[in-house]
């Protein structure tokens, strides 16, 4: 723990918000709850913080590898219960398909203050002096530039099947660059390996919290600030014609269950529902378990040994 | 007329007309160089539409035998997991020796042993219970294919059609649509893995009866056997070998689907292990990774191909030693052996292996990008989008003009003049058309030109039915709306096939020339057929960043393999009496080699080059994770975004162009064979 008072500060801070509701039934402890544990880290230590929480309050839990894409049919079958790190950015079609059509629960935003962006690293402010404001980038575009680009400069984004926001951007904008889709999150970090150990220009979409962005000393490029009206009204952002013209607007990071969660473990439900997570708390357990190669079980138990404060009230007022 | 001009010479004069047509009329009618959008049907649409209607029907059953599956897979894992390792290794030691002596025995412990350490033990029987289930499956369903096949030879055509339908569409593109029919889990890798791994036992099966001796059979029909004992009881029993051949075959392609199984997770096995290094790009532990599944298909690789071949018996005493000193090793030790995730002990070694990557980088960072920029502005570029795209200020210097166009033309033509002056007419027609594709680039071609290009050279390859095949496949792709994607996995795996053919063909022919060479470069083809390119994904990303130069190297070290093998073997295998013969008639060792060996060995290093063209197709999926945008992207999009139509119609088109070009292949490479007299 970098921060250990700043972390308690911001646990305290974020629990103070609940009202503590009623106790609630327990339910079915007898059988397992699924938890999905996706491909990313930071959504594996969410889940298995959730997951101790409700073994704390006396339920089983099986934690189920699962592909984030491909998952939510199962959820909707109850072959899953729950995945308490879902990313509003790149959220599969069907998992709106399947919410709208009521077999999916939005167990509510998890407090994960997450942002997007471009980001670039930090010894990119000596090529390209303006930075972080982004009209620098108008003028830095030559430096971006590679071969596939020439003579527009290069931006890395999202992979394909995430969409593509660094397209619609710098289109938007009107930035002197093109972008290229990333095909996938290991192609990205990759890219920034190898351009840090170079010091070579990078200029990509990407999003926080990450460990990256530590690792390899990443900055966010200052974007018109992202509001729901530049992304409604065309007037609004320094492009006049177009709207989205800004930077991204905060994803909503959430929890999802099956909508059966809620009658079998009402209590989990209740459980799941107040579980909140800060960029803060959980953006050093990233750095654990990524840059030091540590296993995410032994940094996740250390962490809630050594902060009671921050997950138990959640718990007792489920139980109690 | 007939006389004087070869059917090559008069087809390539015919697609030269038509493209030349084209290029004049492009101005006047954009619909010759692009097919129009309002003509294309929603072909993704109805297939979503249709097999999700189906899908609903069999939903039930399929469930069910989801649910039937899910109980072996179960016991098996329960089995392999919770086994104790030093059980499981002596185990595999004791087999080790039983089928191949001290060597294998030896391999066994040494490659279970380097399992232990590097931490992925439980992954791996994971991974290893879903191989145990889904080869019985496979083989059982792929031999049942293959006996109905050899009973029945009305249906031989349309099950190779089957066959060669599940060998060529990615697997990538089915795996929505069995999540749609048989729900979420370990399940669904299980059958996808099944699919691709039945084709082999299935052909090898049918090749072994068809290749029994008439009087065997006709012996047992004389004896009084029904066709039933007679299949069972003699036919099967004299093909075992070709049959061992499949099975290993078959066991070796469901290992190699291990990694896309993880994409859809379900349950923590080594491939799952790969994806997640992977993501972070952590080469080390990714090899560290990729490495378990090499032993393991190494090890089944050598003990399930022994069982083909006729081996010396080793001493029963020996493998009840083994087995009773793991029996008594595991007993003994209980007590004291740590969990088998707690062993852990590579992690000096992967960071090792970081550390030489990223000083390597530094090191030759610069060097490799300026290498990349030539190789994409002069070679990469002109050939996807053509010289007068890829010929700007900002990368040649000086900007393409119309001038240029002519003089380009003019230049060509003239060259062309000159050959068909000497009597090369066909080489003269040849070199007009690639100056003519180059100047246009692979991804701007008008689709006439294309479709009478592919039909031409099925008709020179096998008269008018392949023509037609090879017309009218990719015409479906055009009218269901992929044309471009298209296109652009036909510049990929064309480019890396046309590198593979030259550098495979040289490594070839010196691994032929050399022993010294081909001990060198056996292992290395070993390691590159069976590591999951996932792996090599990320030194090359770290190289030659995200782009097609990094897709087309990874295409590139996957497809080369088949054309080293095949030339090699082509090459060392000409029969004694023609070297000899040759050498009496005074051929010396360069004449030998041009005059004799060559040619013998064309129709196997056609196969080679047919499979190399399938494995390009079949990387072009993986290639889709460092950002192509071909159909392998279309292909990964739909599978991220449940997208069932695209997703099938995108496999369909990826498979109906690896098999127009699997079968102008093969049409070469029979006639050739009939040219030599040859039988392939």
């Amino acid at each position: 723990m970098k921060r250990p008072l700043a972390t308690a500060m911001a646990a305290i801070a974020g629990l103070s918000a609940f009202t503590f509701a009623h106790a609630a039934e327990l339910g079915a402890t007898d059988e397992p709850i699924k938890l999905a544990v996706n491909e990313w880290t930071g959504q594996q230590i969410t889940t298995r913080i959730a997951g101790h929480m409700l073994e704390q309050a006396g339920y089983k839990v099986q934690y189920v590898t699962a592909g984030y894409q491909n998952m939510w049919q199962a959820m909707a079958d109850g072959d899953l219960d729950a995945a308490v790190e879902v990313w509003a950015s790149n959220v599969p079609q069907s998992y709106h398909q399947l919410h709208d059509a009521g077999k999916l629960e939005d167990l509510g935003a998890l407090g994960l203050d997450a942002r997007e962006g471009f980001v670039y690293p930090a010894y990119m402010e000596e090529s390209c002096p303006g930075l972080p404001d982004w009209k620098a980038l108008a003028e830095c575009a030559a430096t971006f530039a590679t071969v596939e680009t020439l003579p527009e400069g290069r931006l890395l984004d999202y992979p394909g099947e995430w969409g593509t926001p660094g397209a619609d951007r710098i289109k938007a904008l009107g930035l002197p660059f093109r972008a290229i889709p990333a095909g996938s999150e290991g192609a990205l970090v990759a890219e920034f390996r190898a351009a840090t150990a170079q010091k070579a220009p990078l200029l990509a979409v990407f999003w926080q919290p990450h460990w990256a962005l530590d690792a390899f000393g990443l900055h966010f490029v200052a974007l018109p600030e992202g509001t729901e009206a530049c992304y409604t009204d065309p007037a609004v952002g320094p492009n006049p014609d177009v709207t989205g013209d800004c930077d991204f607007i905060p994803t909503r990071v959430f929890k999802a269950a099956w909508p059966g969660l809620k009658e079998k473990w009402p209590a989990a439900h209740e459980i799941l529902s107040n579980l909140t997570l800060s960029v803060e708390q959980q953006q050093p357990l990233m750095g654990a378990v990524d840059v030091d190669g540590r296993q995410t079980p032994e940094v996740v138990s250390e962490w809630l040994a050594a902060n009671e404060s921050a997950w138990r009230p959640v718990v007792q007022a489920a139980v109690e | 007329m007939t006389d004087r001009f070869s059917p090559g010479t008069r087809a390539a004069a015919l697609v030269l007309l038509v493209g030349a047509a084209c290029l004049v009329l492009a101005p006047l009618a954009p619909w010759l160089v692009k097919w129009p959008v309002a003509l294309t049907v929603p072909a993704t649409e109805w297939i979503g539409a249709a097999v999700t209607w189906l899908a609903g029907f069999l939903k039930p059953v399929a469930r069910f035998a989801a649910q039937m599956l899910a109980y072996p897979m179960g016991w098996a894992g329960q089995v392999l997991i919770h086994a104790p390792f030093p059980l499981t290794i002596g185990v595999f030691t004791a087999l080790g020796w039983h089928l191949g002596g001290w060597r294998m025995a030896l391999g066994a412990l040494a490659g279970l042993g380097f399992v232990l350490v590097s931490g992925y033990w439980a992954p791996g029987m994971t991974t290893l219970s879903l191989v145990a289930v889904a080869v019985p499956l496979a083989l059982l369903a792929g031999g049942v294919t293959g006996i109905i096949a050899y009973k029945v030879p009305a249906l031989r055509r349309p099950i190779h059609l089957l066959l060669d339908v599940m060998q060529t569409v990615p697997t990538f593109a089915y795996l929505t649509p069995l999540l749609l029919l048989l729900g979420f889990g370990p399940v669904v890798g299980l059958i996808a893995s099944s699919i691709y791994a039945a084709p082999p036992i299935a052909r090898n099966v049918l090749l072994g009866l068809q290749r029994v001796e008439p009087d065997i059979r006709e012996a047992a029909a004389m004896n009084g056997a029904n066709p039933w004992q007679q299949l069972f009881l003699v036919e099967l029993p004299t093909a075992s070998r070709q049959i061992w051949v499949g099975v290993n075959q078959t066991i070796m392609a469901a290992l190699s689907m291990v990694i896309i199984a993880a994409v859809i997770g379900g349950f923590d096995d080594i491939g799952w292990a790969v994806l997640l290094t992977m993501r972070k790009a952590d080469f080390g532990n990714s090899l560290v990774a990729g490495l378990v599944i090499v032993i393991f298909a190494v090890l089944i690789d050598r003990m399930s191909g022994s069982l083909a071949e006729t081996r010396p018996a080793h001493a029963r005493k020996v493998t009840w030693a083994i087995l009773a000193l793991a029996v008594i090793s595991t007993l003994a030790a209980a007590r004291y052996l740590p969990a088998s995730n707690d062993i852990g002990l590579l992690g000096g070694i992967t960071d090792w292996v970081n550390d030489v990557l990223g000083r390597f980088i530094i090191a030759f960072g610069p060097l490799l990008s300026s290498v990349k920029t030539t190789v994409m502005i002069y070679v990469l570029l002109p050939l996807r989008i053509g010289l007068d795209h890829a010929v700007t200020p900002a990368t040649w210097g000086f900007p393409w003009s119309a001038t240029l166009s002519v003089a380009w033309f003019v230049v060509a033509a003239l060259l062309a003049a000159v050959l068909a002056w000497r009597g090369h007419l066909l080489a003269g027609l040849v070199l007009l058309l690639a100056a003519g594709m180059l100047k246009l680039g692979i991804t701007h071609l008008p689709w006439p030109f294309v479709l009478l290009g592919a039909g031409a050279l099925g008709w020179v390859a096998g008269g008018s039915a392949l023509a037609a095949y090879a017309v009218i496949l990719p015409a479906i792709i055009m009218v269901m709306g992929l044309w471009e994607p298209a296109l652009l996995s036909l510049y990929l795996s064309g480019t890396a096939v046309l590198i593979c053919a030259v550098v495979g063909g040289l490594v070839g022919l010196l691994s032929a020339l050399s022993p010294a060479v081909w001990s060198v470069v056996r292992p290395v083809c070993d390691l590159l057929q069976t590591i999951p390119m996932f792996v090599f994904l990320i030194p090359v990303l770290m190289l030659f960043q995200i782009g097609e130069f990094s897709a087309l190297l990874a295409i590139c070290s996957y497809a080369v393999v088949p054309m080293i093998r095949y030339t090699r073997q082509g090459l060392v295998s000409t029969p004694e009496e023609q070297i000899e013969a040759a050498i009496s008639s005074g051929a010396n060792g360069r004449a030998l080699l041009t005059e004799v060996r060559l040619p013998y060995a064309t129709p196997v290093i056609l196969l080679g080059l047919n499979q190399t063209i399938l494995y390009a197709f079949s990387m072009l999926v993986i290639a889709a994770l460092i950002g192509t945008t071909d159909l392998g992207q279309q292909i990964y999009l739909a599978l991220g975004q449940g997208d069932v139509g695209l997703g099938i119609a995108a496999g369909a088109a990826m498979a109906m162009l690896a098999l127009v070009a699997d079968r102008l292949v093969q049409g070469f490479a029979l006639k050739r064979s009939e040219e030599l007299g040859l039988h392939v």
